[in-house]
């Protein structure tokens, strides 16, 4: 067969809606039912904001929340993680700027144990000290596995240069080996006391909910989830730009075969006033996919990369547009020249096939994207802590249909200023002298 | 009780195998091919190939220009890619309903017209590409290396499990034009495929528009060799070390392990699962939370089909433990587990974890689909999909102490040992 089939259009999506309840103890419920999605996902979303943790205590929030289910006062940690597997449980816990975010799977029958198992993690944890020092320990490790990682070293170098020395978003949101050899098991059971509680709180559930009767396991759980001295946190700001972020900041890796490259600059959250459909189309036309304008020269026609993305990164507040990728040491120089000429170029303009085969993409990609229980689920519970209204992904799938190339264009020049603060993670003695006259700003270079 | 996934499954006269599932609950199919062939099939020196194949595959074809794949596809809302194990390459879309039939065309040319379009240029461009990736993964990653070590530590030289999926980069230097011709003619063929659609595609029409596409590709595939007979469990320990900058000491303990397909395996996965795949698992208890002379404690089983499948522990070392007592804690706790066997509360832990992942991973059409293809390619069965669960619940406690005897012998561990060298002279210097 060689003649090309036609593709017909596809049929109208919208982002499954949500049967919106409020608790008896005024938390808001939200109910997805997705026939045929046996295992349930469920959400808790305390709002609140990574700069009311203790002077000196940085990382707390994310201790507290890896300790929530390392016993409570109806059961010790060992039993607590027994009873989880038998039921076919799985939790995680997390904060990000604007929140804690606890998630838990778990197959239909099982909901009633998971839904109180979950409410005595979030009411009644009682933090016992061997465990407190184990978590703080493992996070230390955590903290040398991240080092030894040329991305996630890249990473934490971007927050270092990108935001200003004094805000927050600068530093690690799970703590540092400073601020988390101060931590205690007193910090954080008071940090617990007065940052997690249902005030404000939204509660997702995802899945088929048929014959789960999970209005009235979730009334009698996470309906009477009680913290008497809760308070609620305050909204995060976006982080603010270091004023000498337009740098370049080399991490000494002597001996490294690849350079991790990372090229960043603020960026917008998705409650921008400008409007965020612009943003994930840009994303996908500069650095998603093999053919986009990053990959089209520095993989597919170089050879130099296994694949560099570009990505916006919106957090709860601010955000930041995000280019990374690995190259081979010998290629730095001329590789990270093509690729801030790419992100810079771009800045005259995108062309309507451009504008087209990416707003297609964003577009069509969604009903998939939002097939399973645990992605409705984290969709929904992002928008509950970004503090946007729930048909955000329906109306943001509407406005993109609506989007012009200039709209890219403005869109794109407005967080692409030129501005760039880049880091490059390998070997400086080598990499280095290759920067010559190929990049803007200052190099510095510190030990990894 | 099985799971009730439809499963329609039909074969072409060219031996092409097709699996339709039909799932109306998104407006989406996923269209999923396994090819029997990964790098079990490699030949000495030409190790990595079957992946740096897979990425030509990418690169045009008879009626696709180098890059349209993708590009077509993603334009339309389409997810894809491509991967490579030791006993398959898969390639894989998920389209709206609409695209479907512009995916099996352009699948249904790369797969028979491949060679058409294959330029020396391409082949050293995706060359370039994979050895990034492997530097990527492999080089430029702490322990990055250490499954290889695996690998060569616990199979036998010479073995199809011996070496990598990615290969050495002396191999992808070797690999030319008239290899990628040879390997695309012996492999790539209907009679050595399966496709499935899972999705919004009821069978009918699934299985015309499948053969619509492939019913004209001739089937060439040479006749398998047989696979190989099962190899027995190592008869003494053996050990690699290698001293690197590593954050932390890190022991993987590997087990040879029975076939994929077999009980015996679903039940060494559940003894592995006491041992160091759940939270609660023995090593986890003791190691982690009570001596806490361990960071993390984790161990999985991987099923191959050529005679052997695979095992291991991971255990990441305290920075003040020693290495040699982690090891010895783990001989304890296999001991322990042959003499006295799982706990109910151990057998129905690992049993309800299994039913998670496995129904988390159904719930997906993606996943769903690529088990489909599996299970068809590999054991001639996709309705497994259904019945998975009910094998994992049949195991006892009895058949668990039986595997851990025969499979998780002390003596039968080959241990690969990544020691932190910051502070050493000489670093990355192996001592086998």
């Amino acid at each position: 067969m060689s003649t090309r089939p036609a593709v017909l259009d596809p049929e109208p999506w919208v982002f499954p809606a949500a049967q919106e309840h409020l608790l008896p103890n005024g938390v808001r419920l939200l109910l997805h039912d997705l026939p045929g999605q046996y295992v349930l996902s469920l959400r808790v979303v305390v709002p609140g904001s990574l700069a009311d943790e203790p002077e000196g205590l940085e990382g707390i929030s994310s201790m507290t929340a890896r300790l929530l289910d390392e016993g409570t006062a109806e059961h010790g940690p060992e039993e607590f993680a027994e009873l989880m597997e038998r039921h076919g449980m799985a939790l995680g816990a997390g904060v990000s700027d604007g929140g804690l975010l606890v998630d838990v799977d778990v197959p239909q029958a099982h909901l009633p144990t998971a839904a109180r198992l979950l409410t005595e993690a979030l009411a009644h944890p009682v933090f016992p000290e061997a465990e407190v020092r184990r978590i703080l320990r493992g996070r230390l490790a955590e903290i040398e596995q991240e080092r030894a990682s040329a991305a996630h070293r890249a990473a934490r170098e971007v927050a270092a240069t990108l935001w200003d020395p004094r805000d927050r978003a600068s530093r690690p949101a799970a703590g540092t080996v400073e601020s988390i050899g101060r931590i205690t098991r007193e910090a954080v059971v008071e940090h617990h006391a007065r940052r997690v509680g249902p005030q404000d709180a939204t509660v997702v559930l995802a899945g088929d909910l048929t014959g789960t009767a999970a209005l009235e396991v979730l009334t009698a759980t996470l309906g009477a989830w009680d913290a008497p001295r809760h308070e609620p946190g305050s909204r995060p700001v976006a982080p603010r730009p270091a004023a000498d972020r337009a740098r370049v900041v080399v991490v000494d890796r002597p001996g490294s075969v690849q350079t991790e490259i990372a090229v960043s600059c603020p960026g917008p959250d998705r409650s921008t006033p400008h409007g965020w459909a612009p943003h994930p189309v840009l994303a996908f036309v500069v650095g998603g996919s093999p053919n986009a304008r990053l990959d089209a020269v520095l993989r597919e026609e170089k050879g130099y990369t296994y694949g560099v993305r570009a990505s916006f990164r919106p957090r709860v507040a601010g955000g930041s547009f995000v280019t990374s990728g690995s190259v081979r040491s010998e290629v730095t120089g001329e590789a990270l020249e093509l690729l801030l000429g790419i992100l810079t170029d771009a800045r005259e303009g995108f062309t309507p096939a451009e504008l087209r085969s990416g707003v297609d993409f964003v577009g069509k990609t969604a009903p998939g994207r939002y097939a399973t229980a645990d992605a409705v689920a984290d969709e929904t519970a992002a928008l509950a802590l970004e503090g946007l209204p729930l048909d955000f992904t329906t109306r943001n799938l509407a406005a993109l249909r609506e989007l012009g190339v200039e709209d890219l264009d403005t869109a794109y020049r407005r967080v692409a200023t030129g501005e760039w603060t880049v880091v490059l993670v390998g070997d400086a003695a080598s990499i280095v002298p290759a920067l010559e006259g190929r990049v803007p700003g200052p190099v510095t270079t510190v030990a990894r | 009780m099985p799971l009730d996934y439809p499963v329609h499954r039909r074969t072409l006269p060219n031996g092409l195998r097709v699996v339709v599932s039909p799932d109306h609950t998104v407006p989406n199919v996923t269209l999923n091919l396994w090819v029997g062939v990964g790098s079990r099939h490699e030949q000495a020196g030409r190790t990595g190939f079957a992946h740096l194949f897979e990425h030509l595959m990418f690169q045009g074809s008879r009626n696709v220009r180098s890059g349209e794949h993708f590009e077509a596809l993603m334009a339309e809302g389409g997810r894809l890619n491509a991967t490579t194990w030791f006993d398959r390459t898969n390639y894989f879309e998920t389209v709206p309903k609409g695209a479907l039939e512009l995916a099996l065309w352009l699948e249904a040319d790369r797969h028979a017209h491949l060679l058409d379009a294959l330029t020396q240029e391409n082949l050293d461009n995706q060359r370039d590409v994979v050895k990034e990736e492997k530097r990527q993964r492999y080089d430029n990653q702490p322990y990055g290396t250490a499954l290889i070590d695996v690998y060569a530590t616990v199979f036998p030289e010479g073995h199809p499990y011996h070496h990598p999926t990615i290969g050495s980069m002396e191999d992808l230097d070797a690999a030319g034009l008239e290899d990628v011709h040879a390997f695309f003619r012996r492999y790539y063929a209907p009679d050595n495929t399966v496709v499935t659609l899972c999705g919004d595609v009821e069978p009918g029409e699934g299985f015309a528009l499948v053969e619509r596409y492939f019913g004209g590709i001739e089937s060439r595939a040479e006749e398998p060799r047989p696979t190989l007979a099962q190899l027995e469990p190592l008869t003494a320990p053996v050990r690699v070390e290698r001293r690197e900058q590593v954050p932390n000491d890190r022991l993987h303990v590997a087990f040879r392990l029975p076939v994929d397909g077999t009980d015996e395996l679903v039940a060494a996965t559940v003894a592995l699962d006491c041992l160091g795949g759940l939270s609660t698992s023995r090593l986890v208890r003791r190691l982690v939370r009570r001596e806490q002379s361990a960071v993390g404690a984790h161990a999985t089983a991987w099923g191959f089909v050529d005679g052997v499948s695979l095992g291991f522990v991971v255990i990441d070392a305290a920075p003040d433990a020693d290495p040699a007592d982690l090891e010895a804690a783990l001989v304890e706790e296999l001991e322990r587990l042959a003499a006295d066997g799982p706990t109910e509360a151990e057998l129905e832990a690992s049993i309800a974890q299994s039913e998670r992942a496995w129904l988390s991973a159904l719930a997906s059409q993606e996943e769903r689909a690529d088990l489909l293809s599996r299970y068809a390619l590999l054991h001639d069965d996709p309705e497994l999909v259904n019945t998975h669960l009910d094998r994992v619940r049949a195991v006892t406690a009895e058949r668990v102490v039986e595997v851990t005897r025969r499979w998780l012998r002390p003596e039968s561990r080959a241990v690969v040992a990544y020691l932190d060298a910051s502070g050493d002279a000489d670093a990355t210097e192996a001592v086998a």
